[in-house]
């Protein structure tokens, strides 16, 4: 029983950490760093409140959920498990020699400006985005 | 009475260490009590290769880059010891056990460790103005003798430039300053563009005075720029005290006892008995000496002297640099790829003389920012964690750490005070409060507007101010202050405890004022000073 549970506690966090890493470096995840982020979790036996777990759920429906409601949280709750869940796997990243080019610092073109005013001009949209999100799924569970 | 020591030493830091090698080399018996934990986790782990390598290799990384139980994944915000990494954590290990302190207003940082928090020093070494030393109560003439002596025994590189007079005095005779990376270098060319309107606002700019080796000293090699400095110290291109602790222990007139908490002296004719707790066993120690020499840090001397002279005094005033920094973006380095050699060490050093006459002067140390990981970085952005990665790989080349330290003085609403306390480990424990003035808090937001206005004018665009919590500079001072008069709670000019007959202070209790200037090296100086004091037997 207990073997069971614990599988299904693993299964949870492998599933979490595909789809944080599919939308933090937009690569599929290796089983080492898998396997790390089980680890930490299991370390940090994370208490989510009822909130964070419906924020949580909400994420793990789709990339745009997740960036959405990450943006939102940045603004409104910082300091949320549901983000530190989220930046534990960028750490697991960024320590891991399949993952460090999306860290590294490149030569960059001028035309790179671009990609990053759309960005800038995305993480806003999201953040505003988010925060609506974040208030609605605050107010539904109070 | 059969003596165990002719000399003690408590404490193994930069003040232990020096005092204790200063002794040992005339000759005379010496033993040094410390508690000494030590990292028996990762420094074997760490390949002796550069940054990037490993990087891009090791597959093993994440347990000293995140460490085992995963504690290099800061989440409470930290603000002061970013540089205390994994492999540095065991700097810190048990000192919340062994040195308990309770305080609001105050969050000083205490080493149990080999070599104490000197383990983690950033290395810039400053030898202070005349004025500076007067203020701080020390005779320029005695202290620059053993600024010359510790100088050449740790080995001081740097350059006389523009940061020459606020540096190095008049020790020119140091090994070449390290190569600055690009970052840097764009940095001080803009400085010498724009020198003349900022030595006109008292701005000046100039290569660090690290206690680092560009050129190989005896078993120590020169800087190999691998941007480790912060993970492991291979080479031993950076001087750490532990150094010399594993120097003397080859001696046969050294003894070096571990795990001993030292807790309080007793004076008896002709010696001094040292009560010790041994932190492995629990048990009660008795040791006996001619001379005791406490050098376990300012806190810890505190607590020693004040356990001593059963807590006869209520407050001890102390003294604690304020420290902020100012993430900046180097606006000629964006969207650049970075050296692959460099170091974690501040590389620049800014000065503000606005009194012109090298006192109270303002510093901020420049940093570039790669090997601590760019995802403590994208943490503190307002950002989603996905975007802000990707704005932050670009920044990364630009990025420059201004870490501004500001004068110290000391006030009534700064002290410490040992009180009882059944429950800890000593029964007791240190209270204490650190309140800056109106009038200190204009001083210093003034200035970090000057140094704001300097880094503009250099290129580099602050982002933002972080003020750390008092406590975060990690200098710390003033608590038994210099006095002419042999009363308690003092420390003599020739390093004597006050009160006392056999007992001396070498570490920064004595000190007066704390200037901006790091205050490591000054207080090496004074340990050396203090142990040739001993000798003498003033």
């Amino acid at each position: 029983m207990i073997t069971d549970s614990l599988n299904d506690i693993e299964g949870v966090y492998s599933r979490e950490a595909e789809l944080f890493t599919a939308y933090l470096v937009s690569s599929p995840l290796n089983e080492r760093e898998k396997k790390l982020y089980n680890k930490a979790m299991i370390h940090f036996d994370l208490k989510l409140s009822n909130f964070e777990k419906e924020l949580l759920k909400k994420m793990m429906k789709s990339n745009i959920n997740m960036a959405t409601v990450d943006a939102g949280l940045a603004i409104l709750k910082p300091s949320s498990l549901v983000r530190r869940k989220l930046f534990t796997m960028l750490a697991i990243l960024e320590a891991s020699p399949n993952y460090t080019s999306h860290f590294f610092s490149k030569e960059y073109s001028w035309s790179y400006y671009f990609k990053l005013l759309y960005v800038g001009v995305r993480a806003v949209c999201r953040t505003i985005a988010g925060v609506f999100i974040v208030k609605k799924i605050e107010r539904k569970c109070i | 009475m059969h003596l165990n020591f002719d000399y003690l030493v408590v404490g193994s830091g930069a003040t232990g260490a020096i005092a204790a090698k200063t002794l040992v080399d005339k000759g005379v018996q010496v033993g040094l009590l410390d508690i000494g934990e030590e990292d028996n986790v990762y420094k074997d782990l760490i390949p002796n290769t550069d940054f990037l390598s490993i990087r891009k290799k090791d597959t093993e990384q994440h347990r000293y880059f995140l460490g085992d139980q995963f504690e290099g994944i800061p989440w409470e915000t930290t603000r002061v010891g970013s540089q205390l990494t994994p492999p540095r954590s065991f700097l810190t290990r048990f000192s919340e056990a062994f040195f308990p302190f309770d305080s609001e207003s105050f969050q000083p940082l205490e080493s149990a460790a080999k070599g104490g928090l000197g383990g983690g020093w950033g290395l810039g070494s400053y030898v202070f103005s005349k004025l500076e030393l007067e203020a701080v109560g020390l005779s320029d003439y005695e202290i620059n003798a053993s600024y010359k002596e510790i100088m050449d025994y740790i080995g001081v590189s740097g350059i006389y430039d523009d940061g020459g007079k606020y540096g190095l005095g008049s020790n020119k005779k140091i090994q070449p300053a390290m190569k600055l990376d690009v970052n840097h270098q764009k940095i001080l060319k803009a400085y010498q563009k724009n020198k003349y309107k900022l030595n006109k606002n008292d701005i000046y700019v100039g290569q660090s005075v690290l206690a680092l080796l560009t050129e190989d000293k005896l078993n120590r090699k020169a800087v190999q720029y691998r941007d480790m400095g912060f993970w492991s110290d291979t080479n031993k291109s950076a001087y750490r005290s532990w150094m010399t602790i594993d120097e003397l222990n080859k001696k046969p007139n050294f003894k070096y006892h571990k795990n001993c908490l030292v807790t309080k002296f007793e004076e008896f004719d002709g010696g001094v008995r040292v009560f010790v707790k041994r932190t492995d066993t629990n048990e009660i120690q008795l040791y006996t000496c001619k001379k005791l020499i406490l050098s376990p840090g300012v806190l810890g001397t505190a607590r020693i002297v004040s356990r001593s002279f059963d807590y006869k005094k209520e407050k001890l005033p102390i003294l604690c640099n304020p420290y902020s920094y100012m993430p900046c973006i180097n606006r000629r380095q964006l969207g650049k790829k970075v050296d692959q050699h460099q170091t974690s060490f501040a590389q620049l050093v800014m000065y503000l003389d606005d009194q012109k006459n090298n006192f109270d002067v303002g510093v901020a140390a420049l940093f570039s920012y790669r090997s601590l990981l760019l995802f403590k970085l994208i943490k503190e952005t307002p950002l989603n964690f996905a975007d802000a990665r990707i704005i932050m790989q670009f920044l990364q080349s630009s990025f420059t750490i201004a870490g501004i330290h500001h004068p110290e003085k000391g006030s009534d609403n700064k002290f410490i005070s040992l009180t009882k306390d059944k429950d800890s480990y000593t029964g007791d424990k240190l209270v204490g409060q650190y309140i800056l003035s109106e009038k200190e808090l204009f001083k210093n937001k003034n200035r970090e507007k000057k140094f704001k206005s300097a880094l503009t004018t250099l290129g580099c665009y602050p982002m933002k101010t972080i003020q750390t919590p008092a406590g975060g500079s990690i200098h710390y001072g003033g608590t038994l202050p210099f006095s002419e008069n042999n009363e308690l709670f003092h420390v003599l000019k020739n390093g004597k405890l006050g009160g006392t007959k056999n007992i001396y202070v070498a570490d920064g209790s004595g000190f007066k004022y704390l200037p901006a200037k790091g205050v490591t090296l000054t207080l090496m100086a004074n340990a050396n000073r203090v142990a040739k004091n001993v000798l003498k037997n003033e």
